[in-house]
């Protein structure tokens, strides 16, 4: 962002910063009404909530996990949070409206099963927000936090509401408006004395144990592959192959097996409506309880076709599919439905379930080229992230796949992910260039010996080993290279040596990990005092806002690197006047 | 359709700078009405987080306003179960957890209580009245749920001891398997440490090793004390002070860390220089089970098979899953979570009395009884005892042609045509009250209906002694009798700026409405919920004067002791009156 870097400059005139407009461009705002004081708009003073009498519980630190449809919190230290509390309509309503309890609400669904232009009724009350800023309501965001917190706060945490240090937990492509009405919210509702904000990608890595890794984030609003390097964020791709398509496929599944007096609004303009036939919830449910993922099975004999994988794949399932349920093929599930005209229940093929994962995250009938960029397969996707990191980046990366996210629960998906990367990483090794020209290419002798000549290529191996793991090899080879450079003696040396673990770092091979979540790598790094990513102080916010964060290049490592030693804390960073919104600030 | 009883809600006034101090331009097209910005509008998805009904509000004395859940400071005076109702200390929360760790259970099925219940291994009849019965080692105990027979034989649990079964659920997982816990695998370490030297390292790790067996059945509690331990001891290391997590934090490229691993990585031949490289890797990523390093099983088929030979019913719903607290005890499940065969128990979660405090003046507004079996509050100032409550009747006139029907509860009202509503204010308090009302002339929404108060401003009588007023001479019973029965004479005639009815501490007022219509033209969006409700948003404003108290000099020094001091208080709330006919 580019009003950023004036951010700092302005800090002598403090800018009104609640308006998002105002983050946007701050020339133009800081011209039209300099003299909008930015306490007007405060809705109580800051003063009154930090009374003398109000007693720091410093050594709680509260960790808090914001994703699209849940809040995870609890105190730092803990291996897992003590509560979770989802965004659900009731949430949404009034308090004392009891109507959720009633009979009769659950039939009057209506509204919501209808597709009404632009607003994702169906889904949209059990998320917290849409990426999608322009039709957003910020003010709203903030409120369905709070009060999601304040659930939290008063049934799971059990705490009173003393100001306490936070520590957020984000996914790092949040837009930087919604994180500046969730710091509003936070800071204006909650009066902790600063909220340090951590990436989930970078706790998840924590929380596995390394310090590189490739994330699969199979979310609910969509799959992101982030690469952390050295615990930092190299690169990210997404795809909005995630959680909520799943249901909607599954609803798709569902509504097509509904027998047609069932269907709601089936004669009145049959094929052209989109509405709906069952609720959100009952979609839901059954696609957490019942559909499951194809295996994917390795088939070394599968002759190598020249234009490309899809139809490789549909061989690969048809051959399969009889092969892993010979036991009872004609299996059926009868599904029970509450929320069509009238209850009924439903038989749907065992096979049938497998559907909607199918067409949702891999779509193996469409060619490649048929993808948007923002719609790709996934394990196109995460081929695609690898293939863009740097050589040696790559060979620590594959090394260490999380999977993460809700859609893990799918029964399968993970293990097909990783089959498919691996077998796509088999066939194509590292080579961008795919096709029938760069077939032809490779296997023109003439040129191979040219592009043998190019190092960083691994074409060639691909050509003469078709069925190794080329790539692999010429990591291992590159690091292989490496490790016996080492070799020389030396006392200092030596005594380097002696603290450090001689077994090598697995590299250059798929393999995937566990974290134990990124809540918990949060609380981890809380635990060890670690400095966070960055630190906002409550009273610089509430005088600034956003436009107050120095740009992360800007700040001057020499004083924050003094915090780092131990018991730094977040106190350190805090101590230098700058400070930054880490990741969220970047662009 | 539900009948709708008719309903008020109070938007507490803290809320209410915020929501103007919000830009906008950015809400919903409908709240973006350029000059009308002052109107509050109760069909904004943001009202609904700001309105509270009387009941929920408290009222703080000395700063004169309300206090709604959203502007208040909170005190915990108790903690305890909902089910035994013992109190748990304080000290407790910290370390226990959240939740009841003696034996109360909740069934993860339906939410009914568990009871412990002995499991009788038949014991041969002819040692029944033996003396060593009582003594039979071979009785185990189960939870039963006694609402839905549900038991934790079905996971695989029984118990020897009939108490401390959060103890004993514990160490258990489902299927029985016992799995230490982070205490015992604490201590056990500490041993192992105590015996010095690096052969209990090994040692250490051989156990690690053994009690995860492959790494596969690492529970999530152990990986995370792996990881934590492993982390420490790398932190720990001298030489990693200054490279520990500390990449976390610079972004930037200035920082010496940064460049260093920079050049580190592009100094081609030098790539591996030992000596940099030991300064860089100074914290090492964790390389094995017992640090922490988990490798994940992909291979779901089994699951898959289990999947296919279960019912629909054998999954868990997506309620119990929620409801249950997270498992520590089991590896990551993953998709494995939803049989319900991985349900566990839930300990009742602990519960909090609460004392409650203005967060300006610091004044208790609600204090409850420290004692966990009492309901009573030592102090409490509900709202409900300083502002007027608002009642809603319909109300019917007899029409030109013929009587009025008798109103009807939750009768729908008809688009178009004007009813009359009585709203009925009740003052609390000792002092008579001046109210003053506005509301916009249409309801602001897709639907606006047309709203007309007869009587906008009027005086309530204070909230004397019923006494007093029996004791009075019935001048003023009869005024109001004989209002009452003014409007009988007068036909039920409805008059402009007149009030209806007044009584010791109320008054009535007519509102007519004039309901719209909720035809959709084409093209229009489907009614969303509860948008055929009539729901009228007004201000009132009450004022009233109270004596000067002497206690308080400093607010007004100059003044009289016998001058009164003026007092006001303004808020908005939302009238829901009824719904309106469809088609």
């Amino acid at each position: 962002m580019s009003g950023l870097s004036s951010g700092t400059a302005a800090g002598t005139t403090p800018l009104p910063h609640r308006s998002v407009a105002n983050i946007r461009s701050p020339h133009t705002s800081g011209n039209t009404n300099p003299s909008t004081p930015s306490s007007s708009s405060r809705p109580i003073p800051s003063s009154t909530f930090g009374s003398p009498s109000s007693l720091r519980a410093d050594e709680d630190i509260l960790i808090l996990e914001l994703g699209t449809r849940k809040l995870q919190i609890g105190f730092a230290g803990d291996a897992c949070p003590r509560g979770t509390v989802w965004f659900t309509p009731s949430q949404l309503r009034r308090v004392g409206d009891f109507r959720d309890w009633s009979s009769e609400s659950k039939s009057n669904v209506d509204w919501k099963t209808k597709k009404v232009t632009g607003e994702k009724w169906w889904s949209r009350d059990h998320e917290l927000w849409e990426y999608d800023v322009r039709e957003v309501d910020l003010g709203l965001i903030g409120d369905k936090v709070d009060r999601a917190l304040r659930e939290a706060l008063t049934k799971y945490m059990l705490i009173d509401s003393r100001p306490r240090r936070m520590v957020g937990v984000l996914p790092s492509g949040l837009p930087l408006p919604m994180l500046s009405a969730v710091l509003d919210s936070l800071f204006s509702r909650f009066q902790p004395p600063a909220i340090s904000l951590l990436s989930s990608p970078v706790a998840l890595t924590v929380g596995a144990g390394v310090r590189s890794s490739l994330i699969v984030d199979l979310g609910w609003r969509e799959t992101v592959v982030t690469s952390v390097y050295e615990f930092r964020e190299v690169s990210t791709n997404r795809s909005v192959r995630g959680g909520r398509l799943l249901v909607e496929q599954t609803h798709k599944l569902l509504a097509k097996h509904l027998p047609e007096n069932q269907k709601k609004k089936a004669n009145d303009n049959a094929g052209e409506t989109e509405d709906y036939e069952l609720s959100f919830d009952e979609c839901n449910d059954i696609t957490t309880r019942m559909v499951w993922c194809k295996p994917h099975l390795s088939s070394p004999k599968a002759p190598k076709s020249s234009d490309g994988l899809p139809t490789l794949h549909e061989q690969d399932e048809s051959g399969v599919a009889p092969v892993e349920s010979s036991t009872d093929t004609s299996k059926t599930v009868r599904i029970p439905l509450l929320s069509c005209r009238s209850p009924t229940t439903i038989e749907l093929p065992w096979e049938a379930l497998a559907e909607p994962s199918e067409n949702t995250f891999f779509d193996s009938q469409y060619t490649e080229s048929s993808f948007d960029d923002h719609e790709l397969p996934l394990p196109l996707l995460v081929y695609r992230s690898l293939l863009q990191l740097p050589l040696d980046v790559r060979a620590l990366c594959m090394s260490r796949i999380i999977f993460t996210g809700g859609c893990t629960n799918v029964l399968g998906l993970r293990g097909r992910i990783f089959g498919e990367v691996s077998k796509l990483v088999e066939e194509r090794g590292w080579d961008g260039v795919q096709g029938k020209g760069a077939d032809q290419m490779r296997a023109n002798p003439k040129l191979k010996g040219k592009r043998g000549s190019r190092p960083a290529n691994s074409g060639p191996s691909g050509v003469d080993s078709p069925s190794e793991g080329a790539s692999g090899q010429e990591q291992d080879g590159v690091w292989h290279d490496a490790a016996n450079t080492a070799h020389d003696e030396c006392p200092v040396e030596e005594q380097l040596k002696r603290g450090q673990d001689k077994r090598p770092r697995v590299q250059g091979k798929m393999r995937a990990i566990e974290s134990v979540g990124a809540w918990s790598g949060a609380s981890l790094i809380a635990h060890l005092k670690a400095a966070p990513v960055s630190t906002v102080e409550r009273e610089a916010w509430l005088q600034y806002g956003a436009v107050g964060a120095s740009k992360p290049s800007e700040v001057d490592q020499k004083s924050a690197r003094q915090s780092f030693g131990p018991g730094g804390l977040m106190r350190g960073s805090a101590a230098s006047n700058s400070w930054t919104l880490g990741v969220w600030g970047m662009n | 359709m539900a009948p709708l009883n008719p309903y008020t809600y109070i938007q507490c006034p803290c809320s209410d700078s915020a929501s103007l101090g919000r830009p906008t331009d950015l809400t919903s097209p409908t709240s973006a009405d350029g000059d009308e910005d002052n109107t509050f509008d109760p069909r904004a998805p943001r009202a609904n987080f700001s309105l509270y009904p009387l009941e929920y509000l408290l009222y703080c004395e000395d700063c004169h306003q309300i206090r709604c859940p959203r502007c208040i400071a909170e005190e915990i005076a108790t903690y305890y179960c909902p089910s035994c109702l013992f109190e748990v200390p304080s000290s407790n929360l910290k370390s226990e957890g959240n939740r009841c760790t003696r034996s109360c259970f909740q069934c993860p099925i339906c939410i009914g209580p568990l009871s412990v219940t002995s499991i009788e291994t038949p014991p041969p009849s002819s040692t029944l009245l033996s003396p060593d019965h009582a003594a039979t080692p071979h009785s185990t105990y189960s939870l039963i749920c006694s609402y839905c027979n549900w038991s934790s034989t079905e996971i695989g649990i029984q118990f020897d001891k009939p108490n401390g079964i959060h103890a004993q659920l514990a160490k258990l997982r489902n299927g029985g398997a016992s799995r230490l816990t982070a205490k015992e695998r604490k201590e056990r370490r500490k041993e192992l440490s105590h015996r010095g030297g690096e052969a209990a390292v090994a040692a250490a790790a051989a156990v690690a090793a053994n009690e995860s067996s492959g790494g596969q059945d690492v529970d999530l509690e152990t990986q995370f004390a792996n990881l934590k331990l492993f982390c420490n001891s790398q932190l720990a290391d001298p030489s990693a002070a200054d490279n520990g997590f500390s990449s976390l934090g610079d972004l930037g490229f200035s920082s010496p860390s940064s460049l260093s691993r920079i050049m580190n990585l592009y100094t081609g031949g030098k790539l591996h220089d030992p000596r940099a490289k030991s300064k860089l890797g100074a914290m090492r990523e964790a390389l094995a089970a017992d640090e922490g390093l988990l490798e994940s099983n992909l291979n779901e088929s089994s699951l898959i098979t289990r999947l296919h030979q279960s019912d629909f019913l054998d999954t868990a719903s997506s309620t119990q899953i929620c409801s249950q607290p997270p498992n520590l005890g089991e590896p990551h499940l993953h998709g494995a979570s939803r049989f319900n065969s991985s349900l566990r128990p839930v300990p009742y979660l602990l519960r909090t009395k609460r004392s409650k405090r203005c967060p300006v003046c610091r004044h208790i507004i609600s204090k409850p009884e420290a004692k966990v079996q009492t309901t009573r509050f030592r102090i409490r100032l509900v709202a409900g005892s300083y502002i007027p409550s608002i009642s809603i009747r319909r109300l019917n006139l007899p029409g030109p042609n013929g009587p009025a029907a008798p109103a009807i509860l939750g009768d729908l009202l008809d688009p178009l045509k004007p009813v009359h509503f009585l709203l009925t204010f009740k003052n609390p308090i000792f002092e008579s009250l001046k109210v003053t009302l506005g509301a916009p002339a249409t309801t602001p929404g897709r639907f606006p209906s047309k709203v007309t108060v007869l009587c906008p401003q009027f005086d309530i009588d204070a909230n004397t002694d019923v006494w007093d007023e029996a004791l009075k001479d019935n001048d003023r019973e009869s005024s109001s009798r004989s209002r009452r029965r003014a409007g009988t004479e007068s036909q039920f005639q409805v008059e402009v700026g007149k009030i209806w009815e007044r009584g010791r501490n109320w008054v009535s007022i007519v509102v007519e409405v004039v309901p719209a219509s909720l035809k959709l033209e084409a093209g229009q969006d489907v009614l969303k919920e509860d948008e055929d409700v009539l729901e009228i948003p007004m201000f009132v404003r009450i004022e009233w004067e109270v004596e000067n108290g002497g206690d308080d000099a400093t607010s007004g020094p100059g003044r009289d002791k016998d001058q009164k001091e003026k007092r006001e208080l303004a808020y908005w709330c939302v009238l829901g009156l009824g719904r309106i006919k469809q088609g």
